[in-house]
């Protein structure tokens, strides 16, 4: 089996027991969609597992097959950055988690080992200081972590997972699946490896195709490629560089500097600043009168709390009261159980929400290949190098 | 294919840069701070480190280096 690890990891809280099963080549055939394979795999297992899953592609060099996913019966959302990479490479294609946990902890998945580590200290930090602490405990700073903070343990609709210490991916409130089964977070790091039938090939076509790509896209300007609305000045002065998700050569990802010169490279502050894109949280932020700075403040404090920004914006509006940086410290400091508005980010990459679930369960970010132009064929045709044998389509 | 150039990063403050492993200087780390050599250890320590030190030095890849020709931004390029 070529690209893939050929195994399920399944976890199961209550019992806290950890068991395999075999990702074959029928299953993939019959499926390649890892978001249908969630669905299968959650009526298999329970209606209230969380599946996190890999695409076909997740971690090929086709530009941009950075993708994985969190599935719940609550939605899907992506998990991008090098998250759905490193998942790949854990030595399990998909893992199911089961169940709920009597105390609290966190899940630790890397070399086809799926443990639960127990913490009474985790759930007490906001989600970046999860982060810290279990890439500080674990012993390395690489290791991706899915968290979430006060309002996903609290269960809120309005939560948000947060990957590493950004948020943007999660929309549909997936936070609170955290908190419902007790988990404070998912740490994954991926130090397998994954056979090619054809490396070269592979490496030589995506070369080909990436540089196609670059031709047609021209200059990149971070989050302003993609939306106008990251081109204004105040946006633009504090930017301190564009960051690109694995395999992506032309990154959506603005990183802004609100406590810190931009222009300063050399490691200095630890937390100056923030990584937007999250296209919908600016959008209301800007909508609200505030400048990229104070946008960036906001983001920074919604993410730390695990609560979903436009939301917690909306729901300032609602009461009839300012956006200020003091409205939404106080709408933050007790989890509240306003509505999620389920904004779209990555979801309206898309006219079709359908052509969204295509390329996320293939393993692309939709963002890029709406950007390029998305078609099934024509991108897994790039994967055949890889896989060996193309699926049915 | 195998790979001796990893990303040396703190994601949080968006810092970032670049060990390669070589035949003759050890580990050359490429930081904004300057370049440097001869390290054990890509400075995140721990595991981290793990996969450049069990990497084989580079060889150039024998005369076109993949990491140059993928780079998008020509950040990374080969000198004679």
């Amino acid at each position: 089996m070529f690209l893939r690890n050929g195994k399920i990891g399944v976890f199961d809280l209550s019992t806290m027991q950890s068991s395999e099963e075999e990702y074959t080549d029928e299953l993939a055939k019959d499926d390649i969609s890892s978001v249908r394979l969630a669905e299968r795999l959650s009526s298999e297992h329970g209606e209230d597992s969380l599946i996190l899953g890999t695409g076909l592609l997740t971690a090929s060099f086709v530009p941009a097959a950075c993708a994985g996913i969190v599935w719940t019966k609550r939605g899907l959302a992506p998990i991008l950055g090098f998250a759905g990479f490193e998942l790949k490479l854990t030595g399990f294609d998909f893992v199911v988690v089961k169940g709920r946990s009597d105390k609290p902890g966190y899940l630790w998945i890397r070399d086809g080992v799926i443990e639960f580590v127990g913490s009474e200290k985790v759930p007490t930090l906001d989600s970046w200081k999860r982060t810290d602490r279990i890439r500080a405990d674990q012993g390395d700073g690489k290791i991706q972590v899915l968290s979430v903070g006060a309002w996903g343990d609290a269960g809120k609709h309005a939560a948000q997972m947060v990957i590493d210490y950004w948020g943007g991916e999660d929309k549909v409130g997936l936070g609170s699946e955290f908190g419902v089964r007790n988990l404070s977070a998912i740490a994954f790091r991926g130090m397998g490896e994954l056979e090619l039938s054809e490396p070269e090939k592979h490496f030589e076509d995506s070369l080909l195709l990436l540089r196609d790509h670059i031709q047609r896209l021209g200059k990149n300007e971070g989050l302003a490629s993609y939306w106008k609305g990251a081109g204004r000045d105040d946006f633009r002065k504090i930017t301190h560089r564009s960051v690109a998700c694995y395999g992506c050569p032309y990154p959506c990802r603005s990183y802004l500097k609100v406590f810190e010169d931009p222009k300063e490279l050399r490691l200095v502050e630890k937390e100056p600043g923030y990584l937007h894109y999250d296209v919908p949280a600016l959008e209301k932020c800007f909508g609200s009168g505030l400048s990229a700075s104070d946008a960036t403040i906001v983001m920074m404090k919604c993410a730390r709390a695990g609560a979903e920004p436009v939301s917690v914006l909306d729901s300032i509006v609602a009461s009839g009261s300012k956006v200020t940086l003091e409205a939404v410290d106080s709408a933050l400091a007790k989890p509240s159980d306003i509505k999620n508005v389920r904004a779209m980010n990555f979801e309206a990459s898309f006219d079709d929400i359908e052509q969204y679930k295509i390329s996320l369960g293939l393993g692309v970010c939709p963002r890029y290949w709406s950007k390029v132009g998305f078609n099934l064929q024509g991108v897994a045709a790039y994967g055949q190098s890889a896989l060996g044998s193309l699926p049915q389509l | 294919m195998s790979s001796s150039i990893i990303l040396h990063i703190e994601d949080k403050a968006n810092y970032f840069g670049l060990v390669l492993k070589t035949k003759s200087e050890g580990l050359i780390v490429a930081r904004p701070e300057g370049l440097s050599s001869g390290q054990q250890s890509t400075g995140s320590g721990g595991p981290g480190a793990k996969p450049i030190l069990l990497r084989e030095p580079c060889d150039l890849c024998g005369g076109k280096p993949k990491c140059a020709k993928v780079c998008p931004t020509k950040c990374i390029v080969v000198e004679e």
